[in-house]
């Protein structure tokens, strides 16, 4: 019986020893799949990045990590400096006076957005808010106010909340009340602001008032939430109790608006205060509104230090120099972008559907959906489509050239009631409060362009000396911004090319001495001064005529004095007489040449088919053109039903949105890979290979790639590079964010954690100033190097297309050349660091709503030269050797599986060798592994390691795909060799950073040891066991049967 | 040959069954329900469910089946590797669905606040719910058949 009973406790172990087993043998296979992850939750290291210091090619700019961390804080506070906008200020509201008091208002004036630290706040110790900064800055705060706001509204408190994972409870940071920082995906959206009439309610003693001392400036702060995700929808507002305004959510609430009057009526001067990365809409507080302030300034989205520099422009210790990267207008529909925004459903959707007859997924069921803001369910994604109707007309090219056409062209329809919101005909001055660059400097000064060089070889420059003159008795800092007016043809309305009548072109910023002058010089590549042809040319084109070019505060100051150059006056309808002049450069014939080819290759068409007329086979879009702003107006194509069933394309229309861009061939047998010798290091690759992608050492490098590696890599390129067998090349992890790196430096010697991700996207772009977007990048380089982290998604490049994208605050602005400018800066500061600094979100990405899987329809020229031209300075002109595509499809086909935006203009015309990420890659039936293998991606993001294979799925398939194997390529030449050609930019991207400095070492951690201790334990503890057992049943059958 | 008597072994093999079984029925819940998971099946899992189950309910059949000298020497081995066998493959069930989840559960329950915000939809959540409801039973069947697996399966004959 003993025997019998011991047989079965033997068992029962085996059976305990062979779950173990199981368990530690396929977790240390899920493990090595989520090491980053495991790693970044555990805070461990699975990899060791060994420097040799005496060889490496990038060194930081800083010898000490308390140098580092200056550096950072410098030029947070140049950013805040820099890049607050004085929009409006009447009365000498500012700067503050010296002996003045100010009293806060408004919840965010205590808690600026964001309020918390996370991807876009760094959250160091020495934090400056703006209370702090102002208190610092020697600005007396009405205590009272503080204290009613801080400890009575406010109540920043800390709360439990359960961890959604885990239950537990963590420590929040929480408030009584506060605005709300997530609009979300298209829905209602709270706007939270305390009337004062519930002050005394909140416990505000009755005679607080009386606190206000006579003199006394009202500083008034309103915020606006975004993230990803999110994207606000038009007319979604409701009040602080719930209730729908019908306003719009960017539009001040009655609330927001009687914390302006409680100012007005307390205060002897009030000044509001903008803080949000999406313009608002302001006409209530702005000149001639209802409650109307004296002075209005913008200061984006601050980070830990940007407070101090805004303080320094609202006190005076700075000249204000920033302006805005965006216009403000009175009511948000007068925007035409605005006419088809969000976007609906195909009214076919559903015939995209599969119902198991797609090839690559037979018997499978799959269905056609809204995309959703982050992916969505596993469909196709293709159900929702909106169509870009406003061409080129974004922002202030929009109203700036209809108010040119109202004087110049009065048979364009200018005056026409389309798109007038605020009467019975369009009225610039009663549509637009502020526009794009405009921004008050308090000393007076002119600037005034001196000559312009105009180079027209393919890689000339535009060169304009502009001559900056101090009015004031002050030295000062002063903003130059250069303007561009090209000509508009009878070719021009003819072929549908269209032209803004006013083009932002480049700035830059200069000290002068109190009363004198000095001149800059603005450049910027002669490219841009081209227009892209999609009708007849199909290339750049430079029309025949005069290009005006100024320098101006702002995009309308510019435009006036391009009519006075014309000859006009107010006489002729102008608002205002001109305050600068205009330099005249005249080209004699239409040029459809210079720029016809780029690094080599022939300009041409590529993208036709995101124009939703190709598809329709009809004239179903007519997209706004300055011949006829009344009759291509745009209408809401949202209302119109399209039929993808009806096209005359309806099979390839279908195909595309199934995401079959490229079907795997199955006619040329692929080359396997072998080791030649060849190794990703500095004893093979010298350095006329790293400065030259065509040298042939790196197609032999890629050759040597296997074919299940080379497709794997790239498919699965995960958050963290792997290592490639026969290459040998270092893992590279990637790293958030916009706003800097978010890993942070732990001090060894004093336990000080510094977090470098201290930038605000939004002032350097309210900056206007490159020179300090290099400066950025080369801390933002420099912090890399500290922290041993050489790639991430550092910027946002994304056309600011309307003024609800949830994530306006990570990018720069709606003028693609403002966006390029800084772009230009920051990508090539980190360039020079030896940091891949990718920007996001490649491709129109201009809205978050339905961002995974929405059609994104326009013409070709809007397709070049609105948010393409906003990454080509970064891609193109400077260094930048990495980006990361949009979500979205352009047309119907995802951005990530363009060949027409990736390998033909990206790479082939822009000249681009770095690296090409996707977004988020969470629906293997959205994103399609062989058509981003064919468009040139070099690394999908999985988000997963250890991982670049197509054999790791059961039956030796790709753990994703299933129908892509080593054997399914195999007879795929084409799409290999695309494989390798993909990882080669890779690598030559890798080899031409900080990358090339480093090796990386793979060491167990305490987790892989316990792992393997386990399997090992529990496979010897189980076959002991399992043979006790076999032995204990033997014999105790021989002893029964003794008995 | 003759039926033995159920001893408390089988009734814990069985529990275990039953157990393995709603495991199963919750996973094809799982798979089958809207929200983030749905479609979303894992390889094999169905079989290494089944076959669970299948040999528990061999051991079971074998357990009731009276044999002697060699022979019931073999039905006792073959009868104490599928009591061994039915805890792996439950094992191999719940890790290959911890596998197949843990991507989309911590896209579900660890993304960055604006993205987690958007992603944490009743239907999301509730097929979270549900994936982590199946691995909780699938870590139960597992631990029952590992005490089943202590058990004999036919009682000890009288002496």
């Amino acid at each position: 019986m003993r025997t019998r009973k011991l047989a079965g406790v033997m068992r029962g172990i085996c059976a305990i020893m062979a779950c173990l087993y199981v368990l530690a043998t396929v977790g240390t296979t899920i493990a090595n799949g989520y090491r980053n992850a495991i790693d970044d939750f555990l805070g461990t290291e699975s990899f060791v990045t060994l420097t040799d210091e005496n060889t490496k090619r990038f060194k930081s700019d800083y010898s000490t990590i308390q140098e580092m961390a200056e550096a950072a804080k410098n030029i947070a506070i140049r950013e805040g400096e820099e890049g607050t906008v004085i929009m409006k200020n009447d009365n000498a509201a500012l700067p503050l006076a010296q002996d003045g008091e100010v009293a806060l208002f408004g919840l965010a004036a205590y808690a600026p957005y964001p309020y918390t630290s996370g991807d876009l706040k760094a959250g160091n110790d020495d934090a400056v808010d703006l209370v702090a900064a102002l208190e610092e800055a020697g600005v007396a705060v009405n205590q009272t106010i503080k204290s009613l706001y801080m400890e009575k509204i406010l109540n920043k408190h800390i709360e439990q909340l359960p961890n959604a994972w885990t239950g537990e409870l963590v420590d929040t940071v929480a408030y009584d009340n506060i605005y709300v920082t997530s609009p979300g995906d298209f829905v209602d959206y709270t706007i939270v602001e305390v009337a004062p009439d519930r002050f005394e309610e909140l416990g505000a003693p009755a005679d607080w008032k009386e606190s206000i001392k006579a003199g006394t400036t009202g500083i008034v702060v309103f915020a606006r939430g975004a993230g990803e995700g999110n994207t606000y929808r038009p007319g979604s507002a409701l009040d602080s109790q719930g209730n729908p305004t019908g306003k719009d959510p960017l539009a001040l609430s009655d609330e927001e608006l009687a914390v302006v009057d409680l100012a007005r009526e307390t205060c002897d001067k009030v000044v509001v205060l903008i803080n949000s990365g999406n313009t608002m809409v302001i006409g209530d507080i702005a000149k001639g509104g209802e409650h109307e302030v004296d002075a209005i300034a913008y200061i984006g989205v601050l980070n830990d230090y940007q407070a101090t520099g805004i303080v320094n422009v609202l006190s005076g210790k700075a000249n204000a120099t920033g302006a805005l990267p965006d216009t403000y207008v009175v009511d948000n529909a007068s925007i035409p972008a605005v006419v088809n925004f969000g976007g609906d459903y195909y009214a076919d959707y559903e015939v995209v559907s599969s119902s198991g007859t797609d090839p690559r997924y037979p018997g499978v069921e799959i269905g056609n959906g809204m995309a959703s803001s982050f992916g969505g369910a596993d469909t196709y994604n293709g159900g929702s489509y909106i169509v870009e109707a406003e061409g080129i007309y974004v922002g202030y090219k929009y109203f700036e050239t209809r108010y040119f056409d109202s004087i110049v062209n009065p048979d364009s329809a200018a005056a026409s009631a389309k798109g007038a919101t605020q009467g019975d005909s369009w009225d610039y001055n009663k549509e637009v409060l502020y526009t794009f660059g405009h921004g008050l400097s308090y000393l007076p000064y002119t600037q005034t362009v001196k000559s312009v060089n105009v180079d027209l070889s393919e890689n000339g420059e535009t060169t304009a000396v502009v001559e900056i003159t101090n009015l004031s008795d002050q030295d000062g800092y002063f903003l130059a911004q250069l303007y561009v007016q090209q000509p508009y043809t009878a070719y021009d309305r003819e072929n549908k090319v269209e032209k803004s009548a006013v083009t932002f072109l480049n700035s830059k910023k200069a000290n002068v001495a109190a009363g004198q002058s000095a001149e800059v010089t603005i450049s910027v590549p002669s490219k841009y001064l081209a227009s892209y042809d999609y009708t007849n040319a199909k290339t750049y084109i430079l029309d025949d005529g005069d290009y005006y070019f100024t320098a101006a505060a702002g995009a309308h100051e510019a435009v006036n004095n391009f009519l006075a150059a014309q000859g006009k006056t107010v006489a002729d309808g102008m608002d205002a007489e001109a305050v600068g002049t205009a330099v005249t450069w005249n080209l004699a014939s239409l040029d459809n040449t210079t720029f016809a080819t780029a690094n080599g290759v022939k300009v041409t068409n590529v993208a036709e088919d995101a124009d939703l007329n190709y598809w329709t086979g009809t004239d179903t879009v007519t997209y706004l053109s300055r011949s006829d702003w009344d009759a291509t107006w745009p209408i809401n194509y949202n209302e119109v039903e399209i039929y993808v069933a009806n096209s005359p394309r309806a099979d390839e229309w279908i195909a595309e949105l199934r995401g079959q861009t490229y079907t795997i061939q199955n006619n040329a047998p692929a080359t396997e890979g072998e080791y030649k010798g060849l190794r990703f290091d500095k004893d093979t690759l010298t350095q006329a290979q790293l400065d030259n992608v065509n040298d042939p050492v790196w197609d032999e490098l890629v050759s040597e790639i296997t074919i299940d590696e080379a497709v794997g890599a790239v498919i699965h390129g995960g958050s963290r590079t792997d290592v490639l067998t026969n290459v040998d090349n270092p893992v590279v992890l990637q790293n958030e964010g916009v706003s800097g790196f978010t890993t942070g430096y732990n001090d060894p010697e004093t336990g000080r954690t510094y977090k470098f991700n201290i930038h605000s996207q939004t002032l350097i772009a309210s900056s206007f100033n490159p020179d300090l977007a290099y400066d950025w990048g080369r801390v933002e380089g420099n912090s890399g190097l500290w922290i041993q982290r050489y790639h991430l998604w550092g910027t946002g490049l994304t056309q600011r297309r309307t003024p609800y994208n949830g994530r306006n605050y990570e990018y720069i602005s709606e003028d693609p050349m403002l966006t390029n400018r800084i772009g230009y800066g920051i990508l090539q500061g980190c360039a020079d660091m030896g940091i891949l600094n990718g920007p996001k979100h490649m491709g129109f990405n201009d809205q978050e709503h339905n961002r995974g899987g929405i059609s994104a329809y326009m013409n070709e020229q809007k397709f070049r030269e609105t948010d393409l031209r906003g990454f080509q300075g970064g891609m193109s002109d400077a260094d930048g050797r990495a980006v990361m595509i949009a979500f979205n499809r352009i047309g119907a086909t995802n951005a990530a599986h363009h060949v027409g935006m990736l390998s033909k203009i990206l790479r082939d015309e822009w000249g681009f060798t770095g690296l090409i990420s996707t977004d988020m890659m969470n629906n293997k039936y959205y994103f399609n592994a062989e058509s981003m293998v064919m468009s040139g991606i070099t690394q999908v993001a999985d988000f997963a390691s250890g991982d670049n294979h197509i054999n790791q799925g059961d039956g030796g398939v790709d753990k994703t795909w299933g129908y892509i194997s080593p054997a399914s390529v195999a007879n795929d030449a084409a799409l290999v060799e695309h494989a390798r050609e993909n990882l080669k930019y890779q690598l030559y991207a890798f080899a031409n950073s900080a990358v090339m400095d480093v090796t990386t070492q793979r060491v167990a951690v305490w987790w892989d040891t316990a792992l393997t201790t386990t399997t090992t334990v529990s496979l010897v503890l189980g076959c002991i066991a399992g043979l006790a057992w076999i032995c204990l049943t033997l014999v105790g059958g021989k002893k029964k049967e003794g008995k | 040959m003759k039926e033995k008597k159920m001893s408390a072994g089988v009734w814990v093999a069985v529990c275990t069954a039953i157990l393995a079984v709603i495991s199963l029925i919750v996973y094809s819940m799982n798979v089958s329900s809207a929200g983030y998971f749905q479609n979303a099946s894992v390889n094999n899992l169905v079989l290494y469910g089944i076959l669970a189950v299948a040999a528990l309910v061999v051991a079971i059949v074998l357990s009731r089946v009276k044999v002697s000298g060699a022979a019931g020497k073999v039905v006792s081995l073959v009868t104490g590797c599928l009591q061994i066998a039915a805890p792996a493959l439950l094992a191999l069930c719940l890790i290959n669905l911890v596998s197949g989840r843990v991507e989309g559960l911590g896209f579900i329950y660890f993304s960055n606040a604006d993205v987690a915000l958007e992603v944490q939809t009743a239907e999301n959540m509730s097929s979270a719910t549900t994936a982590i409801t199946s691995m909780v039973c699938f870590g139960v069947s597992m631990l029952a058949g590992i005490v089943a697996a202590f058990f004999n399966l036919n009682k000890a004959e009288a002496k």
